[in-house]
Order: C-alpha cells, then sequence, then structure tokens
C-alpha cells in the first residue's frame, strides 16, 4: 500500500514521506541498516551505490557514492546520530564530511503485523536558520504542518502531480 | 512514427528524472537558487496569500482583511513575496493589485518533486526487496 505524504511545517522545510512495506520489521530495519542490503534498494530506479565505508554506531560515518545512469557520481556522506533497533535511525546527511549544510533525518520503523510502516522526516536548515533557533530559544515545533506542500503547489501551478 | 514518440517521450521522461533526482540530490540542504522560495512560502499567511491570489488580483486591503491582517503585516508579506518572483504587482487606474505568478513555484515544485520521487522508488524497492528476501529465507528452510 503507497502512502506518501510530503508535508511542510512552518520552523523549517521538513518533509515527511511514509510508506506500508511487506515485511516484519526486524527484516526492514536490517534492510536499512546493512551496506550490502542497502546497495539493493537505496536511489531510485536506474541509480546504484558504492560504499567506502560503513560503520552502524552513533558518530559512525556511511560514506558512499551514488551513480546516476548518465554516469554523473553523487558524493555522500551520512553519520548516524542513533541507533535504536529495530524502531529508529537518526542521521545527518551531506555531500562530503566538511559540508557546512548538512539536512537532518530520522527514520522510523514501526511494526504493523507482518507489516511495517517506514516514516522518513527530514528537516532542511540553513546554518542561520539553525542559529535563529539557537539565539532566541524559541523551537516552532509545536506548529503541526498545514497540508502537503506538493499539492498545495500543484494546486497554485494548475499541473496534475 | 508511433514508436519512435513513444521512445522519444520516454527518453525526454528520463531525463527530466534524472535531472530532478541529480538537482535534488546535489542541492538538498542549500537549493540555493530555491531557498529564497523555500523561504517564502515556509511561513503560513503567505501561503495563505497565494492561495487567495490564485483565484484573482486583489489590493492589499482586501489581502489583509481575508487574512484577518493590519495592512502594513499584508504589505510585508507581499514584498517578500514579489521578491522571491511568487506575487507580480500592477496598476489598474488608481489602484494596486497583486497577483499570483505561479512560475515562482517551479524550483519548489521540482525541488520537492525530486525528493518525494527518490523516496517513493527507493520505497518500491525496498518493498520488492524484502518480500524476495523473505522468499528466500522460505526456500532456504524448505530446502535446509
Amino acid at each position: 500500500m503507497k502512502k506518501l505524504a510530503s508535508t511542510l511545517t512552518d520552523s523549517a522545510r521538513e518533509i515527511v514521506v511514509s510508506r506500508l512495506i511487506d515485511g516484519p520489521q526486524e527484516l526492514v530495519f536490517e534492510a536499512f541498516t546493512d551496506p550490502a542490503h542497502l546497495s539493493n534498494w537505496y536511489g531510485p530506479e536506474g541509480f546504484s551505490i558504492t560504499t567506502h565505508s560503513f560503520e552502524l554506531r552513533p558518530g559512525g560515518v556511511w560514506d558512499f557514492t551514488m551513480h546516476g545512469p548518465d554516469g554523473t557520481d553523487y558524493p555522500n556522506w551520512i553519520v548516524f546520530l542513533e541507533i535504536a533497533p529495530p524502531e529508529r535511525i537518526a542521521y545527518r546527511h551531506s555531500e562530503t564530511r566538511d559540508d557546512p549544510e548538512p539536512f537532518f533525518s530520522t527514520v522510523n520503523i514501526a511494526s504493523r503485523g507482518d507489516r511495517t510502516e517506514v516514516t522518513l522526516r527530514s528537516v532542511f536548515e540553513t546554518k542561520e536558520q539553525r542559529e535563529k533557533v539557537v539565539q532566541y530559544g524559541a523551537v516552532e515545533g509545536g506548529e503541526q504542518t498545514l497540508g502537503r506542500l506538493a499539492e498545495f503547489v500543484t494546486a497554485l501551478i494548475g499541473k496534475g502531480s | 512514427m508511433p514508436a519512435t514518440d513513444h521512445l522519444v517521450a520516454d527518453e525526454e521522461s528520463r531525463s527530466i528524472d534524472i535531472f530532478l533526482y541529480g538537482n535534488m540530490i546535489r542541492h538538498m540542504a542549500r537549493a540555493a537558487t530555491t531557498s529564497d522560495a523555500f523561504n517564502a512560502i515556509a511561513e503560513p499567511n503567505r501561503r495563505a496569500i497565494l492561495t487567495l491570489l490564485r483565484g484573482n488580483e486583489r489590493p492589499v486591503a482586501d489581502v489583509a482583511g481575508a487574512l484577518g491582517l493590519q495592512q502594513p503585516a499584508a504589505s510585508k508579506h507581499l514584498k517578500v513575496l514579489r521578491e522571491v518572483g511568487l506575487v507580480y504587482a500592477r496598476r489598474a487606474g488608481r489602484q494596486k493589485l497583486y497577483g499570483l505568478d505561479a512560475r515562482g513555484l517551479e524550483p519548489v515544485h521540482i525541488w520537492t518533486g525530486g525528493f518525494e520521487k527518490f523516496w517513493s522508488e527507493s520505497f518500491d524497492r525496498l518493498d520488492e526487496y524484502v518480500k524476495e528476501l523473505q522468499r528466500e529465507e522460505q526456500s532456504d528452510e524448505e530446502t535446509g
């Protein structure tokens, strides 16, 4: 069953996508945390990945290159922040180790009997935005999403999505 | 030729897909050319203004009234939206009318589209892969 909701919150660019996967929670968690498994599904159709290093622990790095079908290579640098088997992985994602503007994601892996609900929440903030939050001490996380960003945009530009 | 047309359309949509992913992967955090539009629509009042203007051009007093804002606040939001190319202004006689320029949303549309597509396809592949792993487990059990 497909359920893909992309939403935008007020405080930052945040996108939430979720899907019901036809398999048990432990297996889905394994698929997310073993580089051999990740090579077989992570990324769009036609893309492949080469893992240079992988260390599954807080502070550990997944250093990999994504190869596009047209031959373009995209460097990726993921630092794991939290690993809570079998239900949560939090990480920081950027192009390289020294990228000044990474984004932060949390994957929640919830058991639904024989199936698993995977929810990915990614937060995109510029350094200025992060500093602003620290400076004013306020986190506007209380405000929830006002609707699907994609639908909002589509409605305005009048195209089918 | 129908066959050729089909091939061209496929190639075109493929190259658009690649552009979406490349653009998205490269610019996910920064979105250099799109960050202004993003920041503009991160604010709910501004989203409400855009939705309002989609129907008709409006003067600032109408915008303020519809949103329950004081006029200076509405003007400020309209200024931000104009700066990022989401709203235009034009004179109609003595009135100044604001209208939606949906082209300003194109970068946002492309960016969110790319991210959604990335994960939609990854989840498709994950679903298939997990099912395959279970099939392999089952056949191992049967033969083992």
